[in-house]
């Protein structure tokens, strides 16, 4: 039976068929020869009974008679009548045998074989030299009385001759018969087996991914030929490998506008239908066809969605790795499954490495556990969470403003967190400048206000003081107490001057100007009154036309500030060094102030540009100077730096070597170069 | 010597100007009021006007232009409380002849009435 089951399916059927033919000819033979025989004994019998009874009505006379003779040719002419009759015989009425047909004498052992006197007629078998004899007595009578009994011996082999033949005949008749229905089932198998070779050739096509193939027939005449159509839109138009009732959408007006596999009901009764059905097995090809086109179609669409998501992810990949913000994807168990690039570098780590790791493997405990708990509180409330993160770290303190929200899936359930966070040190940095602005602004107005209300008293002390100077007598003490008040008043007049500088809001009228020019103009202003304090100025300018777009009266305010603050720095006196150069690759003009004066510490370095931050001495300045010289450098889009000690690398022409415990300091102002002045 | 017309809003400052003018022999008159300064200016000759940009109806600058209708070749010096570029601008577009930043220091005061008289 196992064997059985893995033949081929041909074979099968070839076998099944060979089989049941074979069965059934055994069967009719057999149930045919038998009958037949029966038949034949039959009317053997009936012969035989029938002879035998002729033969007792016509030995009556002589038996009667006891004409031996003429019961003698009676018996001899019976005996010569049929080939088969063996013998004849008459016996008396005690049984005595009156005449015989036996040319070497009666056979004693017949005698053996007696026949009832009640019995009429009948019938024995009997085998004698290796054949089958029927054995017919029939019983004479006349008066009714019993005469004797006449006994006829027919052989059975001519009806056994018959018989064998018609045996032959019916062997022969189910061989052919066996030999055209197995011939009729190899044809029959080899039928279906070859259109079920080729469906599954398409299907191993298919594995291979081949779904380029027609299992089908090709038809004697299409649908739009059938029904003479011309809608060209309808899918089952100029549709050669597809049969229209397989097809959603189409136009057909007998498709009631169904949609597959609905419409097939009503398709089985289409002229179309009907036309171009088959078997069941072209159905089966015709249907592989459209599931081979269809599944063509689906993995076409399917492999543009997978490209289309390849792409998509690609994208969203590039972005996230291009954004400077921290983010990752956290599952429900705060595993890290995707990283940016920015958030693996924040760790210092590399993607893979990363990915599939939690907070605890890449944080500090103390981060890692407050972080670890928001996450699950989002995870548990799908709440979204913002806040800002204070971290300390190696390279100094940093702010992150982190958002972390629930991510759900498609059954919107929540099935992680998107954990984002950008570093906000700058811009918290900012604010905070921001806000000092401010704060300097505001205290700017209010210095600006306060000084301008004091500027008229102030004038009038001023005033008054100068005035009664003409009154007393030169020398005296209250000519030097006047003298005092005045050079006061002028201290305060100087500190109001600063306070209402600093506090000035006014636009900037600027214009392509040199800016060589602008540092000569503020030098000659100086210059004279700087000798006088033993500060000698050096200059040392590009030849070439500085252009820059500025305000010449706020440059000038600022170089006379570095100016003066650079002489402040040499109370002994000294050598200030200005020099200019193009830096033609950046676009940007260079000016620097260097000084031989002691310098400044590290501490004051940090702070000089604020604003009331001085370490003069009291009256002497405002702390303003920088600080304004800072904003107007920054309104014209550059930059002021400041170094001290001296960089070993600086040179200016016509500066003098810095005196022993004099560490110097050099202002380097950088502006915009414009090229269209 | 010049008859000199001294406007500000605070009089203590105004008087402060006129005994320093009047040192030099000028003859000052005081106003801290606008209107009645400028009714005066209508009806007196006067040669210079020291007006101080911040009043309190009027800015110097309005001020200066009103006289400048009424006496046209009157000479002005304005008081400004911070030198800036656009009240200089301004005041120089109207007319003004020069002008002093406050607190006012005598000596540069009275070398600039001197130039602006002689001018």
């Amino acid at each position: 039976m196992y064997r059985f089951f893995h033949l081929h399916f041909r074979t099968k059927i070839e076998l099944g068929i060979t089989a049941l033919v074979l069965i059934t000819a055994l069967l009719l033979g057999l149930a045919a020869g038998r009958i037949a025989a029966d038949a034949l004994k039959l009317e053997h019998r009936k012969r035989g009974l029938a002879l035998a009874e002729i033969l007792a009505t016509r030995a009556v006379d002589p038996m009667l008679a006891r004409d031996l003779l003429r019961l003698k040719n009676i018996v001899d002419d019976l005996k010569n009548l049929e080939g088969d009759i063996l013998y004849a015989f008459i016996q008396d009425a005690d049984h005595r045998v009156m005449v015989h047909s036996f040319p070497g004498g009666f056979p004693v052992d017949l005698l053996q074989v007696k026949v009832a006197p009640e019995e009429l007629v009948g019938t024995h078998l009997l085998s004698a030299d290796g054949q089958l004899i029927d054995d017919f007595a029939v019983v004479m009578t006349a008066a009714g009385d019993h005469i004797g009994t006449v006994r006829l011996g027919i052989s059975r082999a001519t009806i056994q001759a018959v018989v064998s033949r018609l045996l032959v005949i019916l062997a022969a008749i189910a061989f052919a018969i066996l030999i055209l229905a197995v011939l009729a089932g190899t044809w029959f198998a080899r039928r279906i087996t070859a259109q079920l070779a080729l469906l599954k050739g398409h299907a191993e096509d298919i594995i291979r991914g081949n779904l380029d193939l027609q299992a089908g027939p090709v038809l004697a005449r299409n649908c739009w030929e059938i029904v003479e159509c011309s809608k060209t839109e309808c899918p089952a138009y100029g549709d050669v490998r597809r049969r229209c009732w397989y097809l959603a959408g189409t136009m057909c007006v007998s498709c009631q506008n169904l949609d597959y596999p609905t419409k097939i009901d009503s398709c089985r009764n289409c002229r179309i239908h009907q036309l171009n059905r088959g078997d069941e097995i072209q159905d089966l090809a015709e249907a592989f066809d459209v599931m081979a086109i269809s599944l063509d179609r689906h993995i076409r669409e399917i492999r543009e969605a997978e490209e289309a998501l390849r792409h998509q992810q690609q994208l969203m990949q590039t972005i996230l790795d291009a954004t400077p913000d921290l983010i990752s994807l956290l599952d429900r168990e705060l595993i890290h499954r995707s990283p940016n690039r920015a958030f693996a570098r924040s760790v210092g780590l590399s993607l893979d490495k990363v990915v599939g790791r939690n907070d605890f493997d890449l944080f500090a405990e103390t981060t890692a556990k407050e972080r670890s708990q928001r996450n699950q509180e989002v995870l548990a409330s799908g709440r979204r969470a913002e806040l800002e993160e204070h971290l300390e770290r190696e390279e100094g303190e940093r702010w992150l403003h982190t958002v972390i929200v629930p991510v759900y899936d498609t059954d919107q359930r929540i099935s992680g967190v998107l954990w984002t966070a950008r570093d906000v040190t700058e811009l918290r940095k900012t604010q905070l400048q921001l806000i000092q602005a401010q704060k300097m602004e505001s205290l700017g107005k209010l210095a600006g206000g306060v000084a301008h209300e004091i500027n008229t008293p102030l004038g009038v002390i001023l005033g008054y003081a100068q005035l009664l100077q003409d009154d007393v007598e030169p020398g005296s003490q209250a000519a030097e107490d006047l003298q005092t008040i005045e050079k006061q008043a002028k201290v305060c007049r100087k500190i109001v001057a600063d306070l209402l500088g600093f506090s000035r809001q006014t636009k900037s009228s600027k214009a392509g100007i040199c800016l060589n020019n602008t540092l000569l103009e503020a030098i000659a202003l100086i210059r004279h009154s700087f000798g006088m304090d033993q500060v000698a100025i050096v200059v040392d300018l590009d030849d070439r036309t500085l252009q820059t777009y500025a305000d010449v009266e706020k440059l000038k305010q600022v170089w006379i500030n570095l100016l003066n603050n650079a002489r402040d720095a040499m109370p002994n006196g000294g050598t200030i060094g200005v020099k200019t150069r193009l830096d033609t690759a950046r676009e940007m003009v260079q000016v620097w102030f260097a000084d031989s004066g002691e310098g400044i510490s590290p501490e004051n370095r940090k702070r000089i540009f604020d604003p009331f931050f001085t370490t003069k001495q009291v009256g002497k300045g405002t702390g303003l100077g920088l600080a304004v010289s800072f904003g107007i450098i920054e309104e014209h889009g550059g930059t002021i730096q400041v170094e001290s000690p001296l960089p070993q690398n600086f040179t200016c022409q016509g500066f003098v070597n810095l005196a022993e415990g004099s560490s110097g300091t050099l202002f380097i102002i950088e502006l915009p170069y414009d090229s269209k002045v | 010597m010049a008859y000199i017309l001294v406007l500000d809003d605070v009089e203590d400052a105004a008087v402060m100007i006129k005994r320093i003018l009047e040192r030099k022999g000028h003859q000052v008159a005081v106003f801290t009021d606008e209107e009645v300064a400028l009714a005066h200016v209508v009806a007196h000759p006067v040669d210079l006007a020291i007006l101080d940009i911040k009043l309190k109806k009027m800015s110097g600058v309005e001020v200066l232009e009103e006289m400048r209708r009424s006496s046209a070749n009157i000479k002005v010096i304005m008081l400004t409380g911070y030198p800036t570029l656009e009240t200089a601008q301004e005041s120089r577009r109207l007319g003004a002849s020069e002008y002093c930043v406050k607190p006012i220091d005598r000596d540069e005061l009275e070398e600039k009435v001197a130039a602006v008289l002689a001018g």
